[in-house]
């Protein structure tokens, strides 16, 4: 029965769209844990060493994401793979201008989104916290430090950006489409939960990019938190 | 005696399935703004048939907008792209003298071009087959009041029900999926006292074939609902979703 349900075309989209959801949840939450940097390093630094002290459960917190997050591109995967080969002959005609943007590029942001995942995991989970780019003003400020000195550098601002819009574009359908995916509509709710949906995504975006272009300005500026 | 169009048709000609097709540049003249789509290519017809060439193959039936038959892609829209609209209702008011009309079959793997703008549509028969129907004798039409339908499942299953099978969803879909076509008739049987004893083995085998067939996966883009002539909602795409879960998870499906 799992195996029929994992095969099939539903069964296949709504384990995308739970792991999608948990995603979604994952990233809410890693939002929340960011806006902390804008009360500074005392603030921010607290959840980050919290997780660190748990040891073996960040371990397990670590493979059970990369774990759905592995589970939603490769179920992704073979659903577009079966859809590229539906078509068969191409229409040479067709006219898509009613499509949404959002839809459309649902892989691509996908695929810029595991990119900006490989940059983001690089800069900042394999860095050492309290290494020599966390120092700020000959002090070791802890991630905090991190993320300060990384958004010196404009181009990695810009990936920033480019990163988290691709978030904000790939939830702005995802999340409306977990609904419908699960089995939800109803008249009233089902255009209120897409309206929801596209403000979810447009605020994800602005609330993460809000990060690197403040702290473009604090280097800028050259001011920072030192407790 | 109506406005008269002059037009440039650019046809998708096909001899048959195995051969690969191109399109054909036909010039006609003096076209009544008050024809249907289909009308006007009786007309170009005629005058291809009086110049000893192969008239253009397209399907059509009750040309009333009621039965499925007809059906082509109209400048890349699905049955020419207007609100409800069928190809046989499709009129040539809609068009202006001097456009470009481009007309080419619904295409999808599994629905093979038979020959111009004849698609074979036995993929969508064969989903229907699976389990589109009910399988206990209902007799002759009983009492109206004998078994009692809530009015809000009446509706969906009537909603539903009008669903012709014209494969406008499959053509529109980026995807070429059936799911909308599929869900109609799972929800128009599931909604209804005597079909929805056999509800859960219904969506399961339909879904599954479904994929046997070849149909790609709903990416939840609507435009199914957009090309539908019966306006046919995705509101049971999510249904057929719901069910599909809980079926599958041996759950009573939910009303």
């Amino acid at each position: 029965m799992i195996k029929q349900y994992i095969q099939s075309q539903i069964g296949k989209k709504q384990l995308v769209a739970i792991t999608g959801l948990a995603l979604i949840l994952f990233v809410m939450f890693h939002l929340s844990a960011n806006l902390l940097l804008f009360l500074g390093p005392d603030y921010f630094n607290f959840f980050p060493e919290l997780i660190h002290s748990t040891g073996i459960g960040l371990r397990v917190i670590e493979s059970g994401l990369a774990a759905v997050f592995f589970l939603h591109i490769g179920l992704t995967v073979a659903l577009v793979r079966q859809n590229r080969k539906a078509r068969g002959q191409q229409y040479k005609s067709v006219d898509y201008s009613n499509r949404s943007i959002a839809t459309r590029l649902m892989p691509y942001t996908g695929m810029i989104l595991l990119l900006f995942l490989a940059i983001h995991i690089n800069d900042f989970v394999l860095q050492d916290h309290s290494g020599v780019k966390s120092i700020v003003g000959g002090e070791s400020l802890g991630l905090y430090g991190l993320v300060y000195n990384a958004f010196a550098n404009p181009f990695r601002v810009g990936l920033y950006v480019l990163g988290v819009f691709s978030l904000g574009f790939h939830l702005s359908h995802g999340i409306q489409s977990v609904v419908q995916t699960l089995g939800y509509s109803h008249p009233k709710y089902t255009p209120i939960i897409k309206h929801m949906s596209r403000g979810l995504g447009v605020l994800v975006a602005v609330l993460f990019a809000s990060i690197p272009f403040y702290f473009s300005y604090m280097n800028i500026v050259g001011c920072c938190y030192v407790s | 005696m109506g406005k008269r169009l002059d037009l440039t048709l650019r046809i998708w000609r096909q001899k048959n399935t195995n051969s690969s097709g191109e399109f054909v540049t036909y010039d006609l003249e003096n076209v009544d703004v008050n024809a249907s789509f289909l009308e006007m290519l009786d007309v170009l017809n005629e005058k291809l048939t009086l110049s000893g060439d192969e008239p253009v193959a397209f399907e059509h039936d009750c040309r009333e907008g009621i039965c499925g038959s007809c059906g082509a892609m109209v400048n890349g829209k699905a049955h020419g792209g207007e609100d409800k609209t069928t190809l046989c209702q499709l009129h040539m008011r809609h068009f202006k003298s001097g456009d470009v009309i481009v007309i080419e079959p619904f295409r999808a793997k599994a629905l093979p071009v038979v020959k111009d703008l004849v698609v074979d549509r036995s993929a969508l028969d064969r989903i229907i087959e699976s389990g589109g129907y009910i399988s206990v004798k209902t007799g002759s039409a009983p009492e109206a009041n004998q078994i009692l339908v809530k009015k809000d499942l009446a509706d969906r299953a009537m909603d539903a029900a009008s669903c012709i099978g014209c494969s406008a969803c499959v053509a529109a879909c980026p995807n070429a999926s059936a799911m909308l076509f599929t869900s109609a008739k799972v929800v128009h049987l599931g909604s209804l006292p005597q079909g929805s004893t056999e509800a859960a083995s219904r969506v399961i085998n339909m879904v599954d074939e479904m994929k046997t067939n070849g149909f790609g996966n709903c990416s939840n883009e609507y435009l199914c609902e957009a090309a539908c002539p019966k306006g046919i909602k995705v509101s049971n795409i999510a249904k057929m979703n719901q069910w599909y879960k809980q079926a599958m998870t041996n759950q009573p499906l939910s009303e």
